[in-house]
């Protein structure tokens, strides 16, 4: 268990502990499946928020997936969220476990570097000299505590690790059980009921591995998607602003137009098509609304700290290379047509656009 | 909001509230039907529709159909006809009371304004997209009600509100609660409508017609009446009131039951009416009596043996029975009695799709929609009378002589270019054709799409006027009242399919749309497919298939009159983008790849073939710019055989003398490359360019006779194969010509040069003797 009494950022158990009781104690009524904390109605209105029992909106954009989700961890398949980076997928499996196990602590965190030992067992090599294999020298990895505490695991980014290592989870899924040959011919470790497991996974980005087809009929597949409604964007986009400026008691003007701006530039680079119906080459880079919180927070720091505190079109194009720039010469001057073509025609009829298009036009985008 | 009772005692009057198309509905009529026991039924109906009720109710009329209604419109919106449909599928709740009055032998009558009254069709004749005569539903899936009601149920649209409230409870005996319910519902809806918007989408009117209607039949008859009407008017319906009859005008429009599809009947509802997918609400309406217990396992396992049938990769058991599974949960989540639509339709989803889903549609889902919409197609007893687009084409099929009253196949021979007569028939069968119904096949005649057969005076049809035409023709009536509309449709659709089919960037198939286009004789309107054209120019990166597709072009504009293209304004600005085009891809060639050289090489090949076109046919191309922009390329250093085309270009153009063709020659052929193959890839080049330089410029007979001359004996064998390569696009009568231009350059006897070679009869049977025991070996060793 974490013992921190002060960290960053604490996990979703922590921060919405008042909730879940709450839920639990609404929650005599519903079935609940075994091994799990709450019942799957309560754990939906975890995620998409109830206002009676006045339960926050965690989950946003896609009500019908948040039910499949649901759905699918209970099911004998384990639940794989894929789709473009900073779409909230991490998010959304830290919240589901949390509210499914009541821990979002049981993570395998995906990586190059990631070997079977992590899937399934290690071992305290002092204790094994010592005694030789037994349960005590067995250090369990977070899937085998899980399976034995009947409760979900989370595996972020299972494509950064090589299929080898991803397919250790093949058995495990369709077995639910784990054999530990070393403490026994008959040792086994069987799944609890409640075990299952969340995987993300990006498909296309690069550096990226396949995943076996073997370990893709295990899960079920959900596609978790940028969010398509600008007005909602934009609110979604302020709410989360409000919430990394507000405990540092920092105030910032404007933030609405230039949020307004911020969204419908990132709408259209990531669809490739403007509102108007125009069409444009869409940059690589990874345009997700997570990316547009983070332009809006550097740029309100900027406007707060180095400004007179009034955020602008200025310190969001100033921003947004960054964003941008990072995964091809090409995308800059994808970006340099898209100022030279929309921006500048919106820069005639608004002023938030103008100072955007202005500050825009003398950014070195190659 | 106060739900309309739904029983009125004083006047022994159900009024009933339904929803078109909603199995549910039609279920729970059937139950208070039976309860009532009625004296007459009323339906929410156009009156004029009346005398069409006994072909409704006919034994051999097969659901889905379609009553459609046509009328001419008003003088000051052009010639067109308003086409309108009233559709009954197997589970509308108005089939089921027609028939059921039928059955029983009471009287069913229609209550609604004819079909002809202008408040049956607002926003006005122009206004085609208005076709279906059921009231507008879109209420039920926008408004502020709706959303907030779709919200707090957690539900995504308003569709999905309807099923959780109402499909959910199909099993269910209480018909009294469930009427009530739905009447409640829909005065909720109701209230949040304004009565100006009522007034305008003639709502009002209609209204005042059924309480006309009502008070007039219940003058007539003893016993309850049941009244069958959408839930949104149920609530104007219990006043009463004082309201006129609104009679049919005689002659004032025709109606017609016709066959109809579930596709079409989806469709519908894409605008205004019933219930989208409407083959799963079929599914639904057979698994009323079980109360959609076995429902997800039906259309899942349905779904999946369906895949089985298609390109699409069919889902293994353990996923099948993962996706009922996951159906069933997540009804239970969502807390509803059986999956429906929705949680079906998610839970494909989430367990047949085993990868990232783009936004937008994808393959496996648009085949769920199209199997959950259904293809079936109904059936009308023989009585019944056809719609417009039939009449239309039949009317111009009888006009222009074919014969149309029999299934038999006829030859007939069209005099294209003298007689108009001939040329509209023409264009009719290549119509036909277009859209895709089998009425006729052309087997002979001038194609001006490829420059063959222009001599052809006469075109050859074979036609037959098959009941697969109308079927056709009917299946196109839902989008097209005329041919040049359900051209336009088709025209639309394969543009469409072009650009899915992954052809988008390659303009030839646009174009043969185009070429198909025009001799189906839809002139002008045909440049929608020009924009595509010009598209698809703007976007080709390859050369080859640019000058491919504007040497098309350059062939339909000579064709022009034929194709009754009057104006070739847009034609000529695409011909001028694709040339222009041409002209900046040209100078790249210089860069190409060894493995490219010898498609490069055949493309200006046929660049020069475009440029002879354009300029005999005077297409406006601006041909002094293609000097320029050859010269560009000239100008780069070249491979030899590229240079060797681009030299022979130059000088049919007259850009160069023959002399330096020549100096240009003689260096290549003594040149010092290693492989003889290189010596000579330039004179292949010029071949390849322009062949007919051998004859007319001598010099380079002369220059290739010298280097054969000079060489040795080893030297001109190693040469020989490579030459024989380098002539081998010259046809026999050209290589014979050569021969004895060659003859007299060396002054040998152009007799002696074809040599009969005479072979013994002994050698020859050795020889066929060999051959068969070759052939002996190949047959045992399988390679025969």
């Amino acid at each position: 268990m974490t013992e921190q009494t002060e960290a960053i950022r604490r996990p979703a158990e922590q921060r919405y502990a008042a909730e879940l009781a709450q839920l639990a104690a609404d929650d005599t009524k519903n079935p609940r499946p075994a091994g799990w904390r709450l019942s799957p109605r309560a754990v939906r209105k975890f995620l998409l928020g109830d206002a009676k029992l006045g339960i926050a909106r965690k989950f946003y954009g896609d009500d019908p997936l948040a039910d499949r989700a649901i759905v699918s961890l209970m099911s004998q398949q384990g639940l794989m969220l894929v789709g473009e980076p900073g779409t909230a997928k991490s998010l959304l499996s830290e919240l589901l476990a949390a509210a499914v196990s009541g821990t979002s602590a049981l993570v395998v965190q995906g990586s190059a570097g990631t070997t079977e030992d992590h899937i399934r067992y290690g071992w305290n090599y002092a204790l094994l000299l010592a005694e030789g294999p037994s349960a005590r020298a067995l250090v369990p990895s977070p899937v085998l505590n899980a399976m034995r505490t009947g409760r979900i695991v989370r595996f972020e980014e299972i494509t950064r690790c090589p299929p080898e290592v991803q397919d250790a989870l093949i058995s495990i899924l369709s077995e639910k059980a784990l054999a530990l040959p070393e403490l026994g011919p008959d040792a086994v470790s069987m799944a609890a009921p409640g075990f299952n497991v969340i995987a993300t996974a990006n498909l296309r980005d690069r550096g990226v591995h396949e995943i076996s087809s073997a370990l893709k009929r295990r899960f079920n597949f959900e596609t978790v998607h940028p969010i398509s409604d600008p007005d909602f964007e934009r609110e979604l986009v302020l709410k989360q602003l409000a919430e990394r400026l507000e405990p540092a008691g920092i105030v910032v003007r404007g933030e609405r137009e230039v949020a307004d701006l911020l969204v419908r530039t990132f709408q259209d680079l990531r669809t490739g098509r403007t509102a108007e119906g125009v069409n444009l080459n869409r940059p690589d880079a990874v345009m997700s609304t997570a990316e547009a919180v983070n332009v809006l927070h550097a740029a309100a720091l900027e406007a707060v700290y180095l400004d007179d505190g009034r955020l602008s079109g200025m310190h969001v194009a100033r921003q947004i290379q960054g964003v941008v720039l990072k995964d091809s010469p090409e995308d800059g001057k994808r970006l340099r047509a898209y100022v030279d073509h929309i921006v500048k025609e919106r820069a005639g009829r608004s002023g938030v656009w103008k100072e955007f298009y202005q500050a825009a036009r003398s950014l070195k985008l190659g | 909001m106060e739900a309309p009772p739904l029983h009125d005692p004083a006047r022994d009057l159900w009024i009933v509230p339904i929803r078109h198309h909603s199995p549910a509905c039609a279920a729970h009529l059937e139950r208070l039907l039976a309860a009532v026991g009625p004296k007459a039924v009323l339906i929410e109906g156009p009156l004029d529709f009346e005398p069409l009720i006994e072909q409704v109710c006919d034994p051999r009329t097969r659901a889905p159909v379609a009553i459609v209604a046509l009328r001419d419109a008003a003088k000051d919106s052009g010639n067109r006809r308003v086409v309108s449909y009233f559709p009954f599928c197997s589970h509308s709740p108005e089939l089921i009371a027609l028939q059921t009055a039928a059955a029983s032998g009471i009287p069913a009558r229609l209550i609604d304004l004819p079909s002809t009254d202008p408040a049956m069709m607002p926003g006005g004749d122009e206004d085609t997209g208005a076709r279906s005569l059921i009231g507008d539903e879109t209420p039920f899936d926008v408004g502020d009600y709706v959303t907030a009601l779709a919200r707090e149920l957690g539900c995504r649209d308003g569709n999905e509100v309807w099923d959780q409230l109402f499909e959910s409870r199909i099993a269910e005996p209480d018909w009294a609660r469930f009427f009530a319910d739905v009447g409640q519902y829909c005065a909720c809806i109701r209230g949040a409508v304004s009565s100006d918007a009522m007034t305008r989408d003639g709502t009002l009117a209609r209204e005042a017609q059924m309480r006309a209607l009502i008070a007039r039949h219940r003058a007539a008859t003893e016993g309850p009446i049941v009244v069958l009407v959408g839930g949104f008017h149920a609530a104007a319906l219990i006043d009463p009131g004082r309201d006129k009859v609104v009679e049919p005008k005689p002659g004032a429009g025709r109606s017609y039951l016709v066959r109809y599809g579930m596709r079409q009947l989806d469709a519908l509802a894409g605008y205004s009416a019933g219930l989208a997918l409407p083959g799963f609400y079929e599914r639904l309406w057979q698994a009323r009596e079980t109360g959609g217990k076995a429902l997800a396992l039906d259309l899942i396992t349905g779904f999946a043996a369906h895949l089985r049938g298609t390109d699409l990769a069919a889902p293994s058991l353990p996923v099948v029975l993962n996706a009922v599974e996951q159906a069933e949960r997540l009804a239970a989540l969502r807390g509803r009695p059986f999956p429906a639509r929705d949680d079906i339709i998610d839970a494909v989803r989430s367990s047949f799709i085993k990868d990232e889903i783009p936004v937008g549609e994808v393959p496996l889902l648009a085949e769920l929609r199209a199997w959950l919409t259904g293809s079936a197609i109904g059936d009308v007893p023989p009585s019944a009378g056809s719609p417009p687009l039939v009449e239309a084409v039949r009317d111009s099929a009888r006009a222009l002589g074919f014969t149309i009253a029999d299934g038999e196949r006829r030859t007939r021979e069209l005099d294209i270019y003298r007689k108009p007569r001939h040329r509209e028939a023409s264009r009719l069968c290549h119509a036909m054709a277009l859209i895709g119904s089998d009425f006729a096949q052309r087997t002979a005649g001038p194609d001006f799409r490829n420059d063959a057969g222009l001599d052809r005076l006469h075109e050859i049809w074979s036609v037959c006027w098959s009941p697969n035409v109308e079927t056709r023709l009917i299946e196109l009536s839902e989008v097209a009242d005329t041919l040049t509309e359900a051209l336009a449709a088709v025209l639309a659709e394969k543009l469409a399919k072009l650009s899915q089919q992954g052809r988008g960037r390659s303009a030839i198939a646009a174009i043969d749309l185009y070429a198909a286009a025009c001799r189906a004789g839809l002139g002008e309107a045909a440049d929608a497919v020009l924009d595509a054209v010009e598209r698809h120019v703007l976007d080709d990166p390859e050369l080859a298939s640019l000058i491919a597709a504007l040497t098309d072009l350059v062939l339909l504009r000579r064709s022009r009159e034929v194709l009754a293209i009057a104006d070739t304004a847009t034609l000529d600005r695409i011909m001028a983008a694709a040339w222009r085009r041409i002209l900046v891809l040209l100078p790249e060639l210089a860069y190409c790849g060894e493995d490219q050289l010898r498609p490069a090489i055949a493309a200006l090949a046929d660049l020069r073939g475009l440029i002879e076109l354009a300029r005999s046919s005077g297409a406006p191309l601006d041909l002094a710019l293609f000097d320029e922009a050859l010269a560009r390329l000239g100008e780069a250093e070249l491979d030899p055989m590229l240079a060797g085309a681009v030299t022979a270009f130059a000088l049919t153009g007259g850009q160069i003398a023959p002399a330096a063709l020549e100096q240009r020659l003689r260096g290549e052929l003594a040149s010092g490359y290693v492989e003889p193959a290189d010596r000579l890839a330039f004179l292949g080049g010029v071949v390849a360019i322009a062949r007919e330089l051998l004859w007319t410029t001598p010099v380079i007979i002369t220059a290739l006779n010298d280097v054969v001359a000079g060489a040795s004996e080893e030297a001109f064998v190693a040469l020989l194969p490579h030459l024989r390569l380098a002539l081998m696009p010259l046809d026999p009568r050209e290589t014979d010509r050569l021969a004895s231009e060659v003859a007299d350059l060396i002054g040998a006897d152009p007799n002696r040069l074809a040599v009969l070679v005479a072979l013994p009869e002994d050698d020859f049977a050795a020889n066929l003797a060999l051959d068969r025991e070759l052939h002996a070996i190949l047959v045992r060793d399988g390679l025969a």
